[in-house]
């Protein structure tokens, strides 16, 4: 699982590549938590480049948005494809995660 | 075209072991019939969810042969799995998860299933033959 990262000011940009599926959903949580730390302000997660995430990675997301949401700290996922919209929508995860359209509003308007 | 894959549990083995022969059966079928990208996406998650489902969720006793039938369609696809394991209506015996709770109280169980029954079309199930027979329909840009 490939994933770049970027910090800018306190604002932790994490960008994972490819498909997150079952055979791989821990390596995508571990990822993940090691691209966080205490000192982000905020995270916002670029899904531009995954295609495909089944339960397995909503799984993931979930525990994520948690974790950030017990310390407070603003979560946003942003640049969905349409298959991981659709996704999320019928799973109801567009409500309980903050997603924007672009990085760019991300970066203007997660606070 | 119609063709089909069988996947037979490995005792010790994780389940998510069997999803690339599953992907890779997938984009072949879709690269022969030229599916359309979702169509592509929309299969795999379907089948990855279900399958899953049977290989992790305890009915594995008695389970030796889990079969896949994809069929080609219009813009669709129509997928068939019969499987020996315990009886089990993925339609109507795990109830779907309250998707409008707030985020510390949601939990993950019960959505991949919830995901299958939202995105397919014409689902039946059967148990019949002690089998476990599942017929459901992918569609494009639904």
């Amino acid at each position: 699982m490939e994933l770049a990262q970027e910090r800018d000011a306190g604002t932790n940009v994490i960008s994972p590549a490819g498909r997150v599926d079952g055979s791989n959903s821990a390596q995508f949580h571990e990822a993940l938590v090691g691209a966080l730390s205490d000192d982000d302000n905020r995270v916002i997660l670029d899904m531009g480049g995954i295609d495909y995430i089944s339960s397995a990675g909503l799984r993931v997301l979930l525990l994520i948005a948690q974790h950030l949401g017990g310390s407070s700290t603003p979560f946003a996922v942003c640049s969905l494809a349409a298959s991981v919209d659709e996704v999320f929508r019928i799973s109801g995860f567009n409500q309980i995660i903050t997603v924007f359209g672009t990085l760019d509003e991300a970066k203007a308007q997660l606070a | 075209m119609r063709r089909s894959l069988n996947i037979t549990p490995v005792p010790g083995a994780a389940a998510a072991e069997a999803l690339p022969r599953i992907v890779a059966f997938v984009e072949e079928m879709a690269e022969l019939d030229d599916w359309a990208p979702d169509l592509v996406l929309r299969s795999n998650l379907i089948l990855e969810e279900l399958i899953l489902n049977t290989l992790t969720h305890g009915r594995t006793s008695g389970l030796s042969d889990i079969e896949i039938t994809l069929e080609s369609g219009e813009n669709s696809v129509t997928i068939t799995l019969v499987d020996d394991g315990a009886a089990f209506d993925p339609l109507n015996d795990k109830p779907s998860p309250d998707t409008d709770l707030p985020l510390q109280e949601r939990s993950i169980g019960g959505l991949g299933l919830h995901l299958v029954r939202t995105m397919a079309e014409d689902l039946a199930y059967e148990h019949a033959d002690g089998k476990n027979h599942l017929t459901l329909v992918a569609r494009a840009g639904a």
